[in-house]
């Protein structure tokens, strides 16, 4: 071999090592070949997933809220637009010159260093709302539009509450504590409630979008769905009606239900409040409502609870019916008090009544007649009926607050006072007074119950909700009497509510009770020594003034439940209320 | 210094179609990756090929005595080069890597390689060994490796200096050094892995950790990475067809037109693209590979092989990388990525293994 050659060797060495190099490069390659084929065929799915997981965005809009109808179909709570001026902050660096530009252009007013103060703290990425946009602002600023970058017109949805008087029973919405729930939801009375039915479902959007999040096409739509419409047994006539009757400067309520289906008719409280406020946010208002001493938001029809007075009388006078404790023609003399154990149980009227009977009792309001049918009555069993005409509990109806009042026995007085009963104290419940604690609502329910022989529907408000009976019937005879005797309040002269008849002899004929709800627990030396007559007492010392009503007399229909704090005597204020409502709805045949 | 024209009827045209074939998909690609549009990639890229052709032709028709002199030449001058960008070099990407040089930007490193591997073939022809090759002799190649594998790492460009060093022993491993040595080596580099470890600045250990776990760092470093896998992934069996690829027309997918362009291509045309050009990358690189082992001068079979050998193994540490097998290190993918330096060194050594391939050997070629 010539020295100048490479030798055979040699070569067998370079080809050796090319095979082993070669090997090596296409294990290599192998692995690079079931690695990607890992990826690409045995996790595909995974990958495609994460690709569309990168590149989709879900977008949420909004469903529109069912509406609120009254029983004739008129809106009580509905959607509306509403349009903003809004900033993205990163849309233009010059910002503030822009928020300048629109505050000249529109002449609008705008505190300018407190919305900078906001702004510099804001996200940038998200909408800032700079003011509501009206509709003359909306075309001035399209028409100059070039001149920002930042600021934009967002459309809003918005609740919208056409009257103040239904606020207490409709409610408003908030923000949700709970952050899967994107938009507000009710927070108060059938808003509250009723969410589930009113919220509708949210529709989505879903985007494709660059890796820097900004979108480059819509994929698709999923509309969203209106909520239901829920529809009140209220008539808006008859609602806003009964709100002029309640005067203006006491607080008060008025309740109409229809006594065949326990429809609430209306139900009125005040004073009352604007929910739109809650919507538009208008904090300074809100603080205001919450801090006012007069409770606008404590709707006193079903929240309120008083002592019935004398329109609880005829619960005892049912029980003693039932239990033979008296009957029709039983007769007791008042002599203007009652004494028990040396202790003066005092008639509102202090000359007495003379002989007196049931139907006396009622009709002028006895209330030694009833001290005497007290000290022979068992508290528990008064109790029990009570509850059995729908007193002592709260109704489903989806109002916030509601409480379930209370007529008291031994053992809730054992519970709450750690005291045992004495019979003084039934005295005095069964003129509707002590423990006695009763709301417009359940009052009006009452004289369901009692016109109803019994067994009554129970108050709703849903004019789709089915109608639930309670209670159980009592004899026929036995209602007889009581209706009559409250027929005889307001047809008879010696009635306490007679003089209805001469204020507006046209109006429909109602029966009905009186009741004097008392708000300070007058001593019996006071009451003795006459320094307690209503007309010398501060107002707030004032009786309630009860009267709960029911027309017409012939066929009874409505019933209505009247309260007015430190209104007086129940026969000078509540009663003309009530007649006046009792026509009205009369009238309007619902 | 030049062949006979009637040479360039003799080259591997087969060869050269391949080449063709792989830098039109690379087009392809390109104009993919910027969701069709020959702005600002594919055009660009194109205006180069032609540019370049000439040198490329130019190379082909190079006497191979021509070459075989100038090698020693040609490392002198790159590594003057490698000193010069270390100094002047302008910085991008973090690095001082390109260098200006007759208003085009040159990144030195990628001809050090070439110039390293020519360097190699001529010292172990030269060498003329009958039997395997001692340390001593080595010594001198391997001490280069080191000084072109530091001038690099110290732009600091650690992916292209791994890169370079790999070569350079590959070459040394080839000329047929006693296996004892690569043996010794490689179980040294082995047990003082964990002292290495400890001796990595805490910043470089973070990124081998997130190498070894994308998800530690997914918006940083490891975004990449996660990106590029999920948009081969997503490609599936036969991929979501010709710009059809959310990852690269939404921009998830970072330096898409160079490191990640394998990932572009992939997750357009899915398993079965990804095998297609895995193939003609495999052809490319043995055509020349099967030529070297008929010849039987060191110089052919050396620059032959090593050369062939770098296009295919830059091919699959940048397709690694896309798939999360070794750390991103920049590395781009022969005549696919966008960029002039890379298409340039890649077409020399083309050229160069074109114009070897077509030689008959006398006797002795060189001395």
């Amino acid at each position: 071999m010539e020295k100048n050659n490479t030798s055979k060797d040699s070569i067998k060495i370079l080809n050796r090592r090319s095979f082993i190099i070669l090997t090596i490069g296409l294990f290599l390659s192998l692995i690079v070949v079931i690695r990607l084929f890992s990826l690409q065929i045995l996790n595909f799915g995974f990958y495609k997933k994460k690709s569309v997981e990168n590149k989709v965005s879900v977008k949420a809009t909004p469903p529109l809220r069912g509406d609120i109808y009254d029983t004739t179909k008129k809106l009580l709570a509905g959607n509306s637009s509403s349009y903003e001026f809004v900033i993205y902050k990163n849309l233009n660096k010059n910002y503030q010159k822009e928020i300048e530009k629109l505050n000249s252009l529109l002449s609008l007013n705008l505190n300018l260093d407190e919305i900078n103060k906001k702004l510099y703290k804001f996200n940038q990425y998200s909408a800032f709302k700079i003011t509501s946009a009206s509709w003359e602002q909306i075309v001035s600023f399209e028409k100059n539009k070039f001149l920002f970058t930042s600021i934009k017109i967002i459309e809003l949805k918005k609740r919208y509450y056409p009257y103040k008087n239904l606020s207490q029973i409709i409610g408003y919405l908030g923000r949700s504590n709970d952050s899967l729930d994107l938009y507000n939801k009710g927070v108060f009375h059938l808003e509250k409630s009723h969410d589930d039915l009113l919220k509708g479902k949210p529709g989505k959007i879903f985007n494709e979008v660059n890796s820097k999040g900004k979108i480059i096409r819509e994929i698709s739509i999923e509309e969203p769905i209106k909520g239901k419409d829920l529809n009140l047994t209220i008539n808006l006539d008859l609602q806003n009606y009964c709100q002029s009757l309640l005067p203006k400067n006491k607080k008060g309520s008025i309740v109409i239900i229809d006594k065949s289906d326990g429809s609430i008719l209306s139900m009125n409280s005040n004073p009352t409040f604007d929910a739109q406020v809650f919507e538009d946010r208008k904090n300074k208002e809100i603080n205001n409502l919450l801090n006012d001493e007069s409770k606008p938001l404590f709707n006193r029809a079903f929240s309120g609870f008083y002592p019935p007075g004398s329109v609880f009388k005829p619960i005892p006078a049912l029980l003693g019916l039932q239990n033979n404790l008296i009957n029709e023609n039983t007769e007791i003399f008042c002599k203007g008090h009652s004494s028990l154990k040396d202790r003066n149980y005092y008639c509102w009227k202090k000359r007495g009544h003379g002989k007196v009977n049931l139907k006396k009792a009622i009709r002028e309001s006895c209330d030694v007649y009833f001290y005497e049918l007290a000290k022979k009555t068992d508290i528990n069993d008064l109790s029990a009926l009570a509850t059995n005409l729908g007193l002592n509990q709260k109704y489903e109806l989806g109002l916030s607050n509601s409480q379930s009042g209370l007529v008291p026995n031994k053992k809730w007085k054992r519970a709450y006072l750690d005291e045992s009963w004495y019979q003084g104290e039934t005295l005095i419940t069964c003129i509707g007074q002590g423990y006695n604690l009763t709301s417009p609502l359940q009052l009006a329910n009452l004289y369901s119950a009692i016109l109803n022989g019994g067994k009554y529907p129970l108050p709703r408000i849903n004019k789709e909700s089915d109608i639930i009976y309670s209670g159980k019937s009592f004899n026929i005879n036995y209602q007889n009497i009581l209706l009559e005797s409250l027929m005889a309040v307001v047809q008879e002269p010696t009635g306490t509510a007679f003089k209805l008849n001469n204020l507006h002899p046209k109006y429909v004929k109602i029966g009905g009770k009186t009741g004097t709800s008392q708000v300070i627990r007058i001593k019996e030396e006071e009451r003795e020594d006459d320094l307690y007559k209503t007309k010398d007492v501060d107002d707030r010392f004032k009786d309630h003034s009860v009267f709960v009503g029911y027309a017409p007399l012939d066929n009874p229909k409505f019933i209505a439940s009247v309260i007015i704090e430190n209104g007086g005597s129940g026969s000078s204020v509540a009663a003309p209320i009530a007649h006046n409502a009792l026509n009205f709805a009369y009238n309007l045949d619902v | 210094m030049f062949k006979e024209i009637k040479s360039l009827f003799e080259i591997n045209w087969i060869y050269i179609f391949l080449l063709l074939i792989i830098f039109w998909i690379g087009e392809i690609n390109l104009y993919s990756a910027a969701n069709g549009s020959l702005d600002p990639w594919a055009m660009n890229q194109l205006k180069r090929f032609i540019i370049f052709l000439p040198i490329f032709f130019f190379i082909i028709m190079l006497q191979p005595k021509f070459i075989f002199n100038i090698a020693d030449i040609l490392l002198f001058l790159v590594a003057i080069g490698l000193i010069l960008t270390l100094f002047f070099g302008y910085t991008g990407m973090g690095a001082k890597r390109w260098i200006r040089v007759a208003g085009f930007n040159f990144q030195t490193s990628e001809f050090a390689k070439i110039a390293l591997i020519l360097f190699m073939a001529k010292y172990f022809h030269k060498l003329n060994a009958e039997k395997t090759i001692g340390f001593i002799k080595a010594l001198i190649p391997l001490i280069i490796s080191f000084i072109f594998f530091l001038l690099v790492a110290i732009q600091p460009d650690l992916g292209t200096a791994v890169i370079i060093l790999i070569l350079g022993l590959i070459s040394i491993f080839y000329a047929g050094i006693n296996l004892i040595y690569p043996i010794i080596s490689l179980v040294g580099v082995a047990l003082a892995s964990p002292f290495l470890w400890t001796l990595l600045k805490p910043y470089q250990q973070n990124r081998i950790k997130i190498f070894l776990n994308p998800d530690l760092d997914p918006l940083g470093k490891g975004y990449h990475i996660i990106q590029s896998k999920i948009a081969i992934g997503s490609g599936g069996k036969n991929g979501n067809g010709f710009l059809g690829g959310s990852q690269s027309s939404l921009d998830f997918l970072p330096e898409k037109e160079t490191d990640f362009v394998f990932a572009i291509f992939s997750e357009q045309f899915g398993f079965t693209g990804s095998m297609i050009v895995i193939a003609l990358f495999l052809i490319l690189f043995l055509i020349p590979i099967i030529k070297s082992f008929k010849l039987t001068q060191v110089f052919n079979k050396l620059m032959l092989f090593v050369l062939s050998f770098k296009i295919f193994f830059e091919f699959l540490i940048n397709i690694s990388m896309t798939i999360g097998l070794v750390p991103v290190v920049g590395v781009a993918l022969p005549f696919m990525s966008y960029g002039g330096s890379s298409l340039l060194s890649n077409l020399i050594i083309c050229a160069l293994l074109l114009n070897f391939m077509s030689i008959t050997e006398k006797k002795r070629m060189f001395s």
